[in-house]
């Protein structure tokens, strides 16, 4: 090949790899940084129907973790996710799924967690075993609970945001998060999957490495 | 202003050299994720990912028993690197069996070798191999008890192949069904680039 078209051909792909992160950078394209796997896990969900991380994978999902029936408004989880799931019904995802899931790590019956599912709108709830429940919330997912001598529970309400590759891409573990912190990343999510291809997935790309991990999360 | 555009050409012309997610077939992740190192069992005793820091290494799930997925998987990625030839010098498939029951190190190794003489099949206690899948997000349970076939109970899992990176990152996704040229196209750039 000639020296002039390898010199061009360098430049012109440099270009519209420059190109693509100046765009990200004059328009501040909105990207969650990818934080790591989440956790394989398989549950039960409040109908009784097994739920596995393999049942997400392809949806965009919020979980959270809580103790069924918990309906202490400063650390309860499920207004939170109810101001979510309300403002995401009228939200237009281009047919990107997106699910919300309440994981009950005190293991409650079927009949407590159906319950809890009916009482918060009807998103996902799940449950498992003691062991699948450690290994799924407290390892996997990083959030904290610790059962007390009293039954009670003492935990850190967390919420993570998972991509459908099954990459955590947001995590709220310090204090309840504003719905609307969640729902941005979940808009985030969406735009970025409508763009995976084409000269906007390159520019998404390239946020990722020049801005994203510079901005954290809400 | 002769700095400023030889500064911008440098740029231009890193960014050039850089792979980007078009020019792979699997979900490129750059900029790479850190991926966690884990302790399995070989037969000769325990072996860790980071045994295998300056290989590219190619992450796969699965067990001996099984029917379909992991013979598959195996046999693209054995085509792949045939195809890759000296690129694929540096590429090391591990395949870790979820399986623990009846996968025992030996035999893992041994169904790993029986595709391609450099894989690497590992096994482990069921701790172990449980925290090895949590970690890549790997989901893996005995199927229903109705499900079984001459060599027994079947296991579903997640069927994903990852590609480390030579510090051990997470680099690259392969979705079941990923065919032996798209993966020795991918493998190739990456080992290009690294």
């Amino acid at each position: 090949m000639p020296r002039a078209l390898k010199v061009t051909l360098v430049l012109f792909v440099g270009f519209v790899v420059l190109a693509g992160a100046l765009y990200a950078a004059l328009f501040q394209l909105d990207v969650r940084p990818r934080l790591g796997f989440a956790p394989g896990f398989s549950l039960t969900a409040a109908d009784g129907s097994g739920l596995t991380s393999e049942d997400l994978r392809g949806s965009i999902t919020v979980y959270t973790f809580d103790h069924a029936g918990n309906d202490d408004p400063v650390r309860g989880t499920t207004p939170v996710l109810r101001a979510v799931k309300t403002a995401l019904d009228t939200e237009d995802t281009g047919g990107i799924p997106v699910r919300l899931v309440t994981v009950a790590f005190d293991g409650p019956p079927p009949g407590r967690l159906r319950d809890a599912a009916a009482a918060a709108d009807e998103w996902t709830w799940a449950t498992g075993s003691p062991d699948a429940l450690r290994r799924t919330v407290r390892d996997g997912f990083g959030a904290y609970y610790e059962r007390e001598s009293d039954g009670t529970y003492r935990f850190d309400p967390t919420f993570v945001v998972v991509d459908g590759l099954g990459i955590v891409r947001a995590r709220y573990r310090l204090g309840l998060p504003r719905p609307e912190a969640l729902v941005s990343d979940v808009r985030s999510l969406v735009r970025e999957a409508q763009s995976a291809e084409g000269t906007l997935g390159l520019a998404y790309e390239a946020a990722h490495l020049f801005s994203c991990y510079s901005v954290a999360s809400p | 202003m002769i700095r400023a555009v030889s500064f911008l050409a440098l740029l231009v012309a890193l960014a050039g050299c850089r792979p980007s997610a078009a020019d792979f077939n699997g979900t490129y992740l750059d900029p790479p994720m850190p991926a966690k190192d884990v302790t399995l069992a070989a037969p000769d005793g325990p072996v860790q990912l980071s045994d295998f820091a300056g290989d590219l290494v190619v992450l796969n799930f699965g067990y001996t028993s099984c029917p379909d997925v992991c013979p598959a998987t195996l046999a693209t990625l054995a085509r792949a690197k045939q195809l890759l030839g000296e690129d694929g010098e540096d590429v090391q498939v591990i395949f870790v069996s979820v399986d623990p029951e009846r996968d025992q190190p030996e035999r893992a190794a041994n169904y790993a070798a029986a595709f391609d003489s450099s894989f690497v099949g590992l096994s482990g206690e069921p701790e172990a191999i449980a925290d090895a899948a949590s970690a890549y997000g790997v989901f893996y349970e005995k199927a229903d008890t109705a499900a079984t076939t001459e060599a027994g109970y079947l296991v579903d899992h997640t069927a994903t192949v990852f590609v480390l990176d030579r510090e051990g990152r997470a680099r690259l996704l392969w979705s079941f069904g990923t065919d032996a040229d798209a993966m020795a196209s991918d493998l190739r750039a990456l080992t290009r680039s690294s």
